[in-house]
């Protein structure tokens, strides 16, 4: 079988999204890869770089629900704006991943999946085992709420002309 | 209505599209992408969000990765890359196209070697007798009411044809008419109607070798079939006998079986 690491940062990454912790990513990226480890010493190798996102996953929810979780509210929604990578840019990624793993499930692992920019949507939907319509959904509601959190916390006045 | 008019579910892939160009990305997929860019309604809004999330993607790709993870990574090969499957494969339209040429060309191939295994020498002549048979009008032929075993001395006797005799397997039916005629090479033929199954016999010379100036001889029975009729031939001392029925092979074969046996057990012909 062909292997690789190069998709190891991805992973890595992807706890840290789901998690908004670097320690805890760590910790869950750490346990999977012991556990696939374990299972090619076993001659059970895992069968694809799926698995990995899927066991990192279901370790960032555990290790999500210890300590304290983010308050239920409603978030606010705008609409996307074209001023939207100039407002990213003043963001850095530990603002990002805190915002990700805030986000409710689906949603959460829907947002981290996506913007690692790593697969095909029939991948997304697979590793996520989401329908078409609720990634789609869950999505354009993590953008929308995004859009507003960014409308908040970045200056407004840079992008009017 | 436009090419470029996007439906519902085309507008609902287009809010997980890939960010960036992916090779596995399915048709449906790029199809709405392709819509999405081209529509009125929603082009605008899905540039925005294409901008919005490439700018998103930037900012995970800029997640640092500290040193204590990128040890874990050195040396450990885990991840299995994603390998295009056979089902993949065998979907790839110019693989599909490739073999269905080969396909055809393999059925091609055996269509002629069946052919080539059900020909024999003289083959070609007893499929022209066949055509004979179907267009031989009953009033052609000269009235002959006897054992068709016997018509082998009446042809030597009456037009000097050495060994044109029926085959033991048919020569107890009884004959209604016969004649002997030239075909369009200058061969003598004869060819008798007999009552059972309105079945007709052809005598003919076999097919010779050029070199050896022999007849090309082949062992048992084998059948032709043209225009609706079969024949079931063989070949003794340079004469081909034929047994041509309307029908196909598959009628003609069990008949031929227990005629041979009946034959074979020194049994009356019915």
């Amino acid at each position: 079988m062909l292997e690789t690491n190069q998709n190891l940062p991805q992973l890595y990454r992807f706890c840290y999204l789901m998690t908004g912790d670097a320690m805890k990513a760590q910790e869950a990226f750490q346990a999977t890869l012991r556990e696939a480890a374990l299972r090619s010493a076993q001659r059970e190798p895992p069968k694809d770089r799926l698995w990995f996102f899927r066991d990192a996953r279901s370790r960032c929810l555990v290790v999500g629900e210890e300590g304290l979780q983010p308050e239920a509210i409603k978030l606010e929604e705008s609409d996307v704006s074209p001023h939207a990578p100039g407002q990213v840019a003043q963001l850095n990624p530990e603002q990002l991943a805190i915002w990700v793993s805030a986000a409710p499930e689906p949603q959460r692992s829907a947002l981290a999946a996506y913007y690692l920019d790593e697969f095909t949507p029939h991948e997304l939907l697979t590793l996520l085992d989401l329908s078409p319509s609720e990634l789609a959904k869950a999505l354009a509601r993590g953008r929308r709420q995004f859009q507003a959190w960014l409308n908040a916390t970045t200056p407004a006045d840079v992008y009017e002309e | 209505m436009s090419i470029f008019r996007i439906s519902r579910r085309e507008e609902l892939l287009t809010r997980f599209a890939p960010i960036t160009e992916k090779p596995g990305t399915d048709r449906r997929m790029r199809a709405a992408i392709l819509r999405a860019r081209r529509s009125r309604s929603v082009a605008t809004a899905f540039s925005y969000q294409q901008t919005f999330d490439k700018a998103i993607a930037n900012l995970v790709r800029a997640i640092p990765v500290s040193n204590e993870v990128a040890e874990w990574f050195r040396n450990e090969k885990l991840i299995p890359r994603s390998k295009r499957t056979w089902k993949k494969t065998a979907k790839n339209p110019a693989v599909l196209s490739a073999a269905l040429a080969l396909a055809v060309i393999a059925g091609v191939v055996l269509f002629i070697v069946m052919e080539r295994v059900s020909e024999f020498p003289g083959a070609g002549t007893a499929r022209k007798m066949l055509t004979i048979a179907s267009t031989t009008d009953r009033t052609q032929l000269d009235v002959v009411e006897a054992e068709a075993g016997s018509l082998g001395d009446f042809f030597f006797m009456k037009y000097r044809l050495e060994h044109y005799d029926v085959a033991p397997e048919f020569a107890g039916l009884r004959t209604t008419a016969c004649r002997v005629f030239d075909d369009d090479e200058g061969r003598r033929v004869a060819q008798i109607s007999v009552r059972e199954k309105r079945m007709q016999f052809f005598l003919f010379p076999a097919e010779r070798d050029v070199k050896e100036a022999r007849p090309r001889e082949f062992s048992g029975w084998r059948f032709v079939e043209q225009e609706g009729w079969t024949g079931a031939v063989r070949v003794r001392d340079g004469v081909c006998f034929m047994a041509a029925v309307r029908g196909e092979q598959k009628e003609l074969e069990p008949y031929l079986a227990e005629a041979v046996q009946r034959a074979a057990a020194g049994a009356p012909e019915r």
